[in-house]
């Protein structure tokens, strides 16, 4: 092969991070000469999945105010060895694959179709994300299944015939949200909590609910009408696409990591030159001279003392913009299936992987330590991949405040009372992750958002005008030694 | 979950392909797969991924293999196409010392980075290049193993590897052991089988890589599997992805 510096790139992308790995796949049938990049070791950027071993290294490099944006202040915690049994302690180093990305896929996101158009699907393995939890102290049993769908909402007993007339037509209303701007448009800009409660007199524990739905960092009373319903319709809307009892997927083997590593793979088969561990350390743009317009347009100096001259530069995101969105995050080993968690209610439904537990603000209080924002925990079995069996990986959040890691771990020990086994806490990962713009690791679900920014950097990068003709978007054949027919085999 | 139907059970198997680059990986591959043999073949750019089953007498296996693509320079393709793969063919040349110190190094961090329990075969290819008619393999069973590093060169017999010393190194680490030829086919098929007769049924059936090895057996796998072109049930079909 030529040198990195005698080739003449096409594009440099830099980063391997989900939504430049899905550019790299939007890219890998273009004939161009694509060099991607990635200034660690490892592929996935902000998106990676670690063994122990892996998440000692990263931990060393973003504790403290490290300037390792999106990361800071992490921590980490190991239960003591001792002679209990196996899963009662922790396992060696690879039998993990603690990922960085956990968000869920709801089923009505454009990724997945773009997964499957594209080929790349057959790489992947979905799990269901199953069970919603919502957690209040104050309740006999304080975890309580959250209703699935209309069936189990006629038939909790702990809603009176008022209030499930109520939601009923909340619920009407909100999958044709946009049909109806006449009932929310006026009230746009108020809290989700007044609205719930003026126009379809909600009551509060059912507006706690709904609130649980939007995967909001911020309280219900904080939260914007008009941001909250696409969210809530987007729940409603996705469940039972794949099959009943769900609405939303991850893929296994670290979530968001594995798609940025089969993307990445989708741009090394299409000819894509990668190389790990190299940064663009400085890029400036070629000025023509009298005798020569250049194609190329940047030069970048790489950190392995090469430069590089290409036509596109996709950098980084920009970490230094970061717009001030801070959140907690705790990822967590537990010595135990937690199989009443994943335990399906629906007939028919797979065995959720994941499940969602919400913690509402004030759900409880301990020793004066009670959260002031919602905490959600997603709770992945070792279904998943990431952890042997017979324990989990449990992956918290919240929004940042000076109490938010003793929030967080105090919500970890309040769920894990809630087992009837004795589950022991063997690992834990603290850490807080800022917004990047460009992207929104921050999100709990998957962010379409996403997907239109790589479709622009696409389209930038091989030229296509927006009024012009261009081959649709990550919709590709399959490639030559991959048998179609083969869709199947999987099936016994 | 069996269909009654169903002749054999099939499992896809992921075999990432390493070695220094022109031993011949994608030769070999070529080979495998459609039986064919290039001269003086380019680099490998792209493309790089093929599939090909491999009949056992009691079940099917569909091979997934991701060859390095030429950027073996870079060693940055390695670590995704090993991640979660159940096994790794490991190819040296043996007319090229070097290339079995580099096929060393990739057995090393295959074994600290990959998944656990990984079948990885160790390959001296070019076998056509010596003047033996046939090579050695541990599956073929005890060919009389002989030293042909020296004395034969004058007989154009360009081996410098012998094969009790890679054979030994293969044992030492429990490696399976080929020589083989891209070019005459000699122990082509034979690798990939010795490979998928060497893969654990446990980690079959799309249960890969560390945490589900030692999954209980009385649990059905994939029972949290989501089929993204199409619905298990009848759930309506207009929300599909496809």
């Amino acid at each position: 092969m030529e040198s990195l510096s005698e080739t003449r790139w096409h594009a440099v992308i830099q980063g391997t991070g989900l939504q430049h790995s899905l550019l790299a796949l939007a890219l890998s049938r273009s004939d161009k000469k694509i060099l991607h990049v990635d200034q660690n070791e490892y592929y996935g950027a902000a998106d990676a999945a670690f063994s122990l071993q892996e998440v000692d290294g990263w931990v060393e490099k973003v504790k403290g105010d490290s300037d390792e944006a999106p990361f800071r202040n992490a921590a980490l915690w190991k239960a003591d060895a001792d002679d209990s049994t196996d899963s009662q302690q922790l396992s060696f180093s690879r039998a993990y694959t603690l990922t960085l990305s956990p968000q869920i896929i709801y089923t009505k996101s454009k990724l997945l179709a773009l997964l499957v158009s594209s080929k790349v699907y057959r790489q992947l393995e979905f799990q269901a994300v199953g069970n919603w939890w919502l957690y209040n102290e104050a309740d006999e049993e304080p975890l309580k299944r959250m209703p699935n769908g209309r069936e189990d909402i006629f038939q909790d007993k702990s809603i009176d015939n008022r209030a499930k007339r109520s939601l009923m037509k909340f619920l009407k209303f909100v999958v044709d949200y946009e049909n109806q701007t006449e009932v929310w448009e006026a009230h746009g800009d108020s809290s989700l909590q007044e609205f719930l409660s003026s126009q379809f007199q909600l009551p509060p524990r059912l507006q706690t609910v709904i609130a649980a739905l939007t995967l909001s960092f911020d309280s219900p009373d904080k939260i914007a009408v008009r941001w909250a319903l696409p969210r809530i319709a987007r729940h409603l809307t996705s469940m039972g696409i794949f099959g009943p009892g769900f609405g939303a997927v991850l893929p296994k083997w670290g979530g968001g990591a594995e798609i940025a590593q089969v993307a990445c793979r989708a741009g090394a088969v299409g000819g894509g030159v990668y190389v790990l561990g190299t940064a663009v350390e400085n890029s400036h743009a070629i000025e023509p001279t009298e005798e020569e317009i250049p194609e190329e347009k940047f030069s970048l100096s790489l950190s392995n003392g090469e430069t590089v001259r290409t036509r596109h530069y996709v950098s980084a995101e920009d970490t230094t913009a970061a717009d001030g969105i801070v959140v907690s995050k705790v990822i967590a080993v537990v010595s135990s299936p937690l199989p009443s968690i994943f335990a399906s209610s629906t007939e028919g439904s797979p065995l959720a992987a994941v499940s969602v537990v919400v913690f509402p603000p004030n759900s409880f209080s301990q020793e004066g330590v009670s959260p002031t924002h919602p905490v959600y925990i997603m709770v992945h079995s070792s279904e998943t991949g990431e952890c042997p069996v017979g324990q989990c990986v449990l992956y918290a959040s919240t929004q940042y405040t000076k109490n938010s890691k003793v929030v967080l771990e105090t919500t970890i020990s309040k769920f894990l009372e809630t087992s009837k086994d004795n589950v022991k806490l063997l690992y834990s990962v603290y850490y807080e992750q800022q917004k990047v713009p460009g992207t929104s690791p921050l999100d709990l679900a998957f962010d379409d958002q996403i997907l239109d920014n790589v479709e622009e950097q696409w389209k930038t990068v091989l030229g296509y005008g927006d009024a012009e003709e261009h081959p649709p978007f990550m919709q590709f054949a399959d490639r030559e030694g991959m048998n179609a027919d083969d869709d199947n085999d999987d099936e016994y | 979950m069996a269909e009654a139907t169903a002749p054999k059970p099939s499992s896809s198997v992921k075999l990432v392909l390493l070695g220094e680059a022109a031993v011949g990986k994608s030769s070999l591959v070529l080979r495998f797969v459609n039986n064919d043999f290039q001269e003086n073949k380019e680099p490998t750019i792209g493309a790089a991924f093929l599939t090909q089953k491999c009949n056992l007498p009691t079940r099917t296996i569909k091979f997934e293999i991701w060859d390095t693509a030429g950027q073996e320079r870079f060693a940055s393709l390695a670590p995704m196409y090993y991640r979660n793969a159940q096994s790794a063919l490991v190819v040296y040349d043996l007319t090229k010392p070097t290339s079995l110190i580099k096929a060393k190094h990739w057995v090393a961090e295959l074994q600290r980075q990959a998944s656990p329990g990984i079948v990885i075969a160790l390959v001296g290819n070019k076998l056509d290049l010596t003047n033996e008619s046939s090579g050695s393999g541990n599956a073929l069973g005890d060919d009389s193993e002989t030293d042909a590093a020296e004395g034969e060169n004058d007989d154009g017999d360009a081996r410098k590897v012998s094969t009790a010393e890679a054979k030994s190194y293969a044992e030492e680490e429990g490696l399976l052991f080929f020589e083989t030829s891209a070019k005459n086919g000699t122990n082509v098929t034979e690798v990939f089988t010795a490979i998928a007769n060497a893969i654990p049924e446990t980690s079959l059936k799309g249960a890969r890589g560390p945490g589900a090895t030692q999954s209980s057996a009385n649990r059905t796998e994939d029972q949290s599997r989501v089929n993204l072109t199409g619905p298990r049930d009848s759930a309506s079909k207009e929300g599909c992805a496809c």
